[in-house]
């Protein structure tokens, strides 16, 4: 859990953060891969809704250097294949992401991350 | 000109009959004609499609639909049906010469004796069917229903009333409701991980089909509680994002995560995305437009009440907000913090998910989630007053449970226009008060005016 998609679509929300709050910074994390089922269409729908430096960063950190610097014109299948166990097969299981604008810390255990705030970082 | 179909429905979720019949066709893309005198509450009806396959396609996928027929006749007596069925012989006659067969007569609302039922067979030898009969794996199956009125909470011996049907129906079977069978499969009380107000398996079913899931598609829970109906959703091959603002929620006991658990049971771990902890009024998501559909059941407080971040505006007064120092100073260290939260009252919980599905949801992305309303007061200014520019409703079904009931509520985005997330502010000046405000205080007070009343009286003495 917390697959590469997630980390591309969360941004620090803290009341006032409201710039260079995305990506959030991986520390310390625990990676499990685990096998998702292809879907190509899906693929090529969500493509646009991707911050493609964010997730070639990610992944890079993570050891999965197969994305280049920029999303192909052609998508084949080669790539869609690539694309997919980037967003959808690496797992962060443990570990912690770190706003880099005002640090603020979103543990992950289990799988799960923790994106409440804290009382005085609401509106 | 289409062909003929009889249709015979289960007997329950009458108002969510027809919903689902159009869900189903929209994700086969094809139309479907519901006439507008079609009375769904009855167990039968007859709908005209282009093409055998579509109502094939309906039978494997509507949770509501037991059996799917040609249709050849309806009558108030046999007399009647059987002339019908005569003028229908081109429909039928290339069945006489060789084709094995069997005959089924049943009832709904009622029992047939046998013998009878056998008289009832022998009153259709006028079709001369030549080729054999087989029980067990006959070409065709006929089928003659009878349909009788609700006799339910009476005591009477079994045959009485037998052959008073109000109307009978006929026709050859082309397929079995195969979907309904899933309503055993997600079973609640069968599953590896559940809580007090997991949703039933039945109504996850066909709150599923309300989203058009489908291979391929995005679906957001942002209630995910114990996930009742990202299992169903999955099932139907859809991805699904869940969050809620309490983790223990989702986790459970194990280290593996409760809905983790459960979805693997089902055989769709892998479709379940990602579970967040967060609250939805104050979420983390970079952008909008992502989702194809919002499905969720919102805590509407009967047993479990909403909550959203903040303070109660009574405890304002008596302590001021702490402030990160304090919180810090105050926590012991092997805990982590937890902040406070508010109640969500229902309405402004209503109005803020429409305005955050038409943020999230890509253009014609479906919202699809319960409203809990006061059977007495609920009119339906209540539904379209929540909604706003760009949205509109598709299907508003009540489960009735007397005094109160529930309403499954599906929102189409019907724009392409881009909007602002929801500031989640709770407005002020509303000019409709709809029937659910309040709806967690009205359900205590057991939705009587005298009785709140007195009980604020009471309270007041106290």
């Amino acid at each position: 859990m917390v697959r590469l998609i997630t980390h591309n679509l969360l941004a620090c929300h803290a009341k006032g953060c409201t710039s260079n709050n995305f990506p959030l910074q991986l520390k310390d994390v625990q990676v499990e891969l685990r096998d998702a089922e292809y879907n190509a269409d899906f693929l090529r729908g969500f493509i646009s809704r991707i911050e493609w430096p964010a997730l070639v960063d990610a992944a890079r950190q993570l050891g999965d250097t197969s994305l280049p610097n920029e999303p192909p014109e052609m998508m084949d299948d080669d790539f869609l294949q690539k694309l997919h166990h980037v967003l959808l097969e690496i797992h962060i299981e443990e570990g912690a992401m770190i706003c880099p604008n005002c640090a603020h810390v979103y543990p992950i255990s289990n799988g799960i991350p923790n994106m409440l705030l804290a009382e005085h970082e609401i509106g | 000109m289409g062909q003929q179909y009889l249709f015979w429905f289960a007997q329950v979720h009458d108002d969510f009959r027809i919903p689902e019949l159009q869900s189903v066709a929209e994700i086969h893309g094809f139309d479907l004609h519901i006439p507008q005198d079609l009375d769904a509450s009855r167990p039968f009806c007859i709908l005209e499609l282009d093409h055998e396959e579509h109502a094939r396609l309906l039978a494997r996928r509507c949770i509501l639909i037991r059996s799917v027929c040609e249709f050849y006749a309806r009558g108030s007596t046999y007399e009647e049906l059987h002339e019908r069925v005569r003028q229908q012989r081109p429909r039928w006659s290339c069945y006489i010469e060789d084709t094995s067969f069997k005959f089924i007569v049943t009832a709904y609302n009622h029992t047939i004796p046998q013998a009878r039922q056998r008289e009832v067979v022998e009153s259709f030898s006028y079709m001369d069917f030549l080729g054999k009969i087989d029980m067990k794996s006959p070409e065709i199956i006929m089928t003659c229903f009878e349909e009788y009125p609700d006799k339910h909470g009476t005591t009477r011996p079994k045959d009485e009333g037998d052959g008073e049907f109000k109307e009978v129906f006929f026709g050859r079977l082309i397929e079995e409701g195969s979907a309904r069978p899933l309503v055993k499969k997600f079973d609640v009380k069968k599953r590896l991980y559940y809580g007090n107000t997991s949703m039933e398996a039945e109504i996850s079913l066909l709150m599923a089909n309300q989203t058009l899931a489908a291979p391929g598609k995005l679906i957001y829970d942002p209630f995910i509680g114990t996930g009742s109906m990202a299992y169903t959703t999955a099932h139907f091959g859809a991805l699904v994002f869940g969050s809620d603002i309490d983790g223990r929620q989702m986790r459970g006991k194990d280290k593996q995560p409760g809905i983790i658990r459960a979805a693997s049971q089902y055989g769709v771990a892998h479709c379940i995305i990602d579970l967040c902890t967060f609250d939805v009024t104050r979420n983390p998501w970079r952008c909008g437009e992502l989702f194809d559909a919002i499905i969720t059941d919102p805590p509407y407080g009967v047993r479990a009440g909403a909550k959203r971040l903040g303070r109660k505006s009574r405890q304002d007064k008596e302590q001021p907000p702490t402030s990160p120092q304090n919180i810090a100073f105050r926590r012991p260290d092997d805990q982590p913090y937890i902040p406070p939260t508010k109640p969500y009252e229902l309405s402004s919980l209503a109005s803020d998910l429409v305005l955050l599905a038409r943020y999230m949801l890509k253009p014609q992305g479906r919202l699809v989630f319960f409203l809990p309303t006061v059977t007495d007061e609920y009119e339906e200014l209540d539904v379209q007053s929540m909604l706003c520019d760009g949205m509109e409703i598709v299907a508003n079904s009540l489960q009735n449970f007397g005094s109160w009931g529930r309403r499954l509520i599906t929102i189409r985005k019907a724009t392409t226009e881009h909007f602002a997330p929801p500031s989640f502010e709770q407005l002020d000046n509303v000019a409709h008060i709809p029937a659910h405000k309040d709806f967690r205080e009205k359900y205590f007070q057991g939705f009587k005016k005298s009785d709140v009343e007195q009980i604020s009286e009471l309270s007041d003495q106290g």
